[in-house]
């Protein structure tokens, strides 16, 4: 799988590291860790650059061909993990 | 001298470099350029091994890597390789090998003459006989009987090469149909990688005899080739694709043909790929088709054509198609006489079939092969008509060629995604191509005839390199081919009648038409299930000539037709590879896997240390000099640090930097026990936890300023925990200026604990700037400064229990540091210590490692409560008041001392109330000797409402048969109150 990063171009899934699926529903921390939607047509995960820039990035991935749709790079806080 | 069974000429043996090797003990000859198999055959050896469940005989079927049954074990001894197909591994000058499955000899098996394997070993076998209590009879036999051959004692030391390949066409397949469509794609500009599992390239043009555009076929090879190489076009040979993962391929390149220091494992990336993987020859159910000596037609045929060896001076051949007749001449020309040809169908109109009648060659039209006779080697058959009227004949023969057709090899395009569908006319599944990417072709795709081969080939290389973005080129023209006539594959799987438990569909796993028959009895329907239930194609071969045979025997039991029924999943890898090429250069000596030492590496090593590896890092584990054994040595470092002093060096540790204007508000997220709280120049114990409330990792914060802070992390969480440090910083917390550094290679760190650690280091500090701090540092206190004008950090804190510090400078002033602490300390008897003392220091004192924190525990329980309390909310504490989290079952951190003075207790031992309990109430996370103790004490996990105080719990390790009675107790084994730390 090839991931094309935003700051450096376009690597091997090896140099990346999967971090998490977010599902963009659910109010609660517990709702998004133990109720997902799992739409396999459009995954959006996070992934690091770890063996690159490290810089922190969001996937939209088809699951079911190993595509990625679309990469960014984190500019949006998403929900915290705090539960509150 | 030549071998009895290889022609005089002919063949692409070197005949000139003969090559003596040794087979069960047997010295034989064989010339360079013959595979294991070829040789022995040319020797007349046609008994090779015996099947693994039902111990009968067995010979050399295939003549490539479809082969089900001759595997034997290349080198034996400690670093033997088992299951080596003999078709495919070449021979060499001295090679050993032996025959699999046999005991005490191969001619000679006692569990073959008892009876103990063979009928007994029906469908679903184990199913029916892994159950208690019957399994505790069966187990020890079963036990040596199982399995294919004998896995080596010592691993791979040679670990392959790996490469990464990019290209825009990969053709795999480097046959007719391969060559034709490399050469398209790569006449239009493309980057071209041809691989072929063969050690030579031509596939069936290897052995069949044709023109194509006025050339011999032989000569068109050798041409293609060379315009290959030409054109720039990348060719593998000996090299076979395993498998396809997403738009990556695995590949792996064995010139030796078998696991040895040329190994190569390919990663290839191509735009797109052409699957001309050709298609294998299939078997037909009969009685007795296992016997040595009975093969399929294309072996016969290849062996003759490439080694000049003749499998039989006398043959029978039965097929269903037309191409038989035209092998049988190609025979005859090779010098095998044909005693008769078996065909199911009816007579066809071929010419071929007159020629083949003057020569003496009995027609056996509309007849069977019913039984094959003989023992270790085929005598002679029993033909009958194929409804069973008339009476049966017996030919005498000592080789019989068999062949039910072609089925494209389907196992690459499969796993690219591509469905597939039933072709009626060729009595096989070809896949359906829907890709513009992944494009089969030839064979693959089930175009048998040569010319069409070709013509498909060319078209695939053309649309290949236009999905690689290659201009489009004007068609070629089409090649002038004569060849054999179109096969005409009537559709014939098994002979109807006779003895079915004799009648074998899958050779490797002895799956016979029985099987199959008792399978659909006992309810099975679906050809995945009835694989799993009677091993149908689970072998190493991964039925490649017996998958789609069992399948159409099994639609007609089902009564359902074969296209319904479909054939089983093919899944990578196409054929095996040995575990230690997939592990490739994980830790082995001189390959590029990096090794982390710290500054202190050379001291260790000079101090006779024994170094550990932990993750990437090396770790002293203990010093040689200390101790006869890793027991004594560990024990006696211990000790010297509670009586005298030690040092240790913790620059594994990881080290990350937090500094910004939010960086105290960003620490509070992260860990519980606020460390916003924390004052300049003081440092606190703090836990972080995961999303879901588990803790994370452990270890010390300082604040080196209002605005900057240190961590340190365990050695084997440095990573993860800077991955999840600056997730946050840019996730949740982003609106925080913050940013993380990782430092842990910028300093070493040097821990001197014991009694008479300050009275060392008032040695090695200059005391103008030292002797106040020294003094003064309370518990958790820091000082920064230098020594020798390099940056030192001095840290007041103990992970031993004894009066402690932690020195932390320049990664380079480590080493003269040390020396300097080695040299003042020995007076007072201050030593190195290394991991094993460290374990008992800290466990006598209940210190927490991964061994507790091992991402299943709360901070509940680890006892944490305090800490919880103190913090503010932080990532995971929202998850904390999960009941669950709460319920008496749930595992708590406790201590335990072994009852008996002399008993030991076990990491990893299961904790259960009494003796013969079989309920686990926890388990034993860390076990040492303990030297202040003068017992085993260990720290475990055990579920809340066992864990009170005095309540006697057993350690049971049933693996090493030790049950120990042990004590639950606090976790805090010595110096409870910690005075030796506040000295």
């Amino acid at each position: 799988m090839l991931i094309s990063c935003p700051f450096c171009g376009e690597r091997e899934v090896a140099e990346f590291e999967f971090r998490c699926t977010l599902e963009e529903r659910g109010a609660t921390a517990a709702e998004r860790l133990y109720f997902r939607l799992a739409d396999p047509r459009r995954s959006l995960e996070h992934w690091q650059h770890v063996r690159g820039c490290r810089m922190w990035l969001e996937l939209h991935r088809d699951l079911r061909t190993g595509r990625v749709l679309r990469t960014a790079s984190v500019p949006v806080p998403p929900a915290d993990g705090t539960g509150s | 001298m030549t071998a009895r069974f290889r022609n005089p000429t002919g063949g692409s043996v070197d005949r000139s470099r003969t090559c003596r090797f040794t087979f069960d003990r047997q010295s034989l000859r064989g010339f360079a350029g013959d595979t294991l198999a070829s040789a022995l055959l040319a020797n007349g050896v046609h008994l090779i091994g015996r099947s693994t469940k039902c111990r009968r005989p067995r010979g050399i079927f295939t003549a490539g890597p479809e082969e089900p049954n001759a595997l034997g074990t290349l080198d034996p001894g400690d670093r033997q390789i088992p299951n080596v197909p003999l078709t495919v591994a070449p021979l060499a000058d001295g090679l050993v090998f032996a025959s699999q499955n046999r005991w005490p000899s191969l001619r000679f098996d006692l569990s073959s003459i008892a009876g103990v394997a063979g009928a007994r070993f029906g469908a679903g076998f184990y199913y029916k006989t892994f159950m208690w209590p019957a399994w505790r009879w069966y187990e020890p036999l079963i036990r040596g009987l199982a399995g294919l051959g004998c896995a080596p004692k010592i691993g791979v030391d040679r670990p392959p090469r790996e490469r990464h390949l990019d290209c825009d066409v990969l053709v795999v397949g480097g046959g007719a149909a391969g060559l034709s469509a490399a050469r398209a794609a790569a006449s239009r500009g493309a980057k071209v990688v041809l691989c072929e599992q063969d050690s030579s390239l031509g596939g069936e043009l290897q052995f069949e005899t044709a023109t194509i555009d006025g050339r011999a076929s032989s000569r068109w090879l050798i041409d293609s080739e060379r315009e290959l190489r030409v054109a720039g076009v990348e060719l593998l040979t000996g090299t076979a694709v395993v498998g396809c993962y997403d738009d990556l391929l695995l590949a792996l390149c064995q010139p030796a043909g078998y696991p040895g220091e040329a190994d190569e494992l390919l990663h290839i990336r191509a735009a797109a790929r052409v699957l001309a993987t050709g298609a294998t020859e299939r078997a037909i159910a009969f009685a007795g088709n296992d016997r040595p000596g009975v093969m399929l037609l294309g072996a016969v045929e290849r062996f003759a054509a490439r080694f000049a060896v003749r499998a039989g001076n006398e043959a029978v051949l039965f097929a269903n198609h037309d191409r038989v007749y035209c092998a049988a001449q190609r025979l005859r020309e090779a010098g095998i006489r044909i005693a008769a040809i078996v065909d199911p169908r009816a007579r066809p109109e071929l010419a071929v079939l007159e020629e083949l009648e003057r020569g003496g060659v009995r027609i056996c039209n509309e007849q069977v092969v019913e039984q094959v006779l003989g023992g270790h080697r085929v005598s002679g058959v029993i033909v009958r008509h194929r409804d069973g009227v008339g009476t049966p004949t017996r030919i005498s023969c000592d080789v019989l060629g068999a062949s039910g057709g072609w089925t494209p090899a389907l196992q690459l395009a499969t796993q690219s995604g591509l469905a597939q569908r039933y072709d009626a006319q060729l009595g096989a599944f070809i896949p359906v191509s829907e890709s513009a990417t992944v494009i089969p072709a030839g064979a693959a795709r089930g175009k048998l005839e040569l010319a069409a081969a070709l013509a498909d080939g060319t078209a695939a290389g053309a649309v290949a390199a236009t999905a690689a973005g290659r201009d489009a080129a004007p068609a070629e023209r089409p090649a002038l081919v004569s060849a054999d006539p179109a096969p005409a594959v009537m559709p014939f799987w098994r002979v109807v009648g006779g003895d079915e438990k004799r009648q074998f569909v899958d050779l490797q796993n002895d799956v016979t038409v029985s099987d199959l028959r008792q399978a659909v009895a006992e309810g099975f329907r679906e050809i995945e299930h009835v694989k799993r239930y009677t091993a149908l194609g689970v072998g190493t071969d991964q039925g490649k000539t017996s998958g789609l045979p069992g399948a159409a025997i099994l639609a007609e039991f089902l009564g359902k037709p074969l296209a319904e029924v479909g054939v089983s999943r093919p899944r990578p890898p196409t054929r095996p590879i040995p575990l230690g090429v997939l592990a490739g250069f994980r830790g082995a000596p001189g390959t590029v896997r990096p090794v982390r030492h710290t500054p202190l590496q050379a001291d260790h090593v000079a101090d006779g240390a024994l170094m550990e590896p932990a993750g990437l890092w090396l770790r002293p584990r203990y010093y040689r000099d200390h101790g006869e054994s890793l027991a004594a040595a560990a024990e006696f470092e211990a000790q010297r640090v509670r009586a005298a002093g030690g040092l240790f060096d913790a620059s594994t540790l990881g080290k990350i930097e937090v500094a910004g204007p939010d960086a105290a508000a960003f620490l509070d997220r992260i860990y519980l026990a606020r460390p916003s709280g924390i004052g300049i120049g003081r440092a606190r114990y703090c836990v972080m936890l995961r999303e879901d409330g588990m803790v994370l990792d452990d270890g010390l914060v300082l604040r080196l300023a209002a605005q900057h802070f240190l961590l340190t992390t365990s050695t084997h969480a440095a990573a993860a925990v800077l991955s999840h440090l600056e997730y946050h910083a840019a996730c949740s917390a982003a609106e925080l200026a913050v940013s993380c550094t990782d430092v842990t290679d910028a300093w070493a760190v040097i821990v001197v604990a014991g009694p008479r650690t300050r009275q060392l280091l008032r040695k090695v500090l200059p005391p103008a700037q030292w002797r106040e701090p020294l003094e003064q540092l309370r518990h958790m206190d820091f000082h920064c400064g230098k020594w020798q004008s390099r940056p030192l950090r001095l840290l007041r804190a103990s992970f031993s229990g004894e009066l402690a510090y932690e020195l932390h400078c320049a990664a380079d002033a480590a080493p003269p540091l040390w020396r300097a602490l080695r040299r003042h300390g020995a007076p007072d008897g201050v030593i190195p210590y290394g991991l094993e003392a460290l374990d008992i220091l800290r466990v006598e004192k209940g210190y927490l490692t991964s061994a507790e924190i091992n991402g299943q525990v709360s901070p509940y329980d680890l006892r944490l409560d305090d800490m919880v309390k103190r913090s503010a909310p932080c990532i995971g504490s929202g998850l904390l008041a999960r009941p669950a989290l709460h319920e008496p079952s749930r595992p708590i951190l406790v201590g335990l001392v072994a009852a008996d003075a002399t008993a030991r207790l076990d990491a990893g031992a299961q904790l259960i109330a009494a003796a013969r309990s079989t309920q686990s109430l926890g388990h034993v996370t860390s076990a040492v000797w303990s030297p202040a103790l003068g017992r085993a004490v260990g720290l475990a996990l055990l579920a809340r409402e066992f864990a009170a105080h005095d309540r006697e719990v057993v350690a049971a390790d049933p693996l090493r048969a030790r049950y120990t009675k042990a004590r639950v107790t606090a976790a805090v084994h010595f110096d409870p109150t910690g005075e030796r730390m506040r000295l």
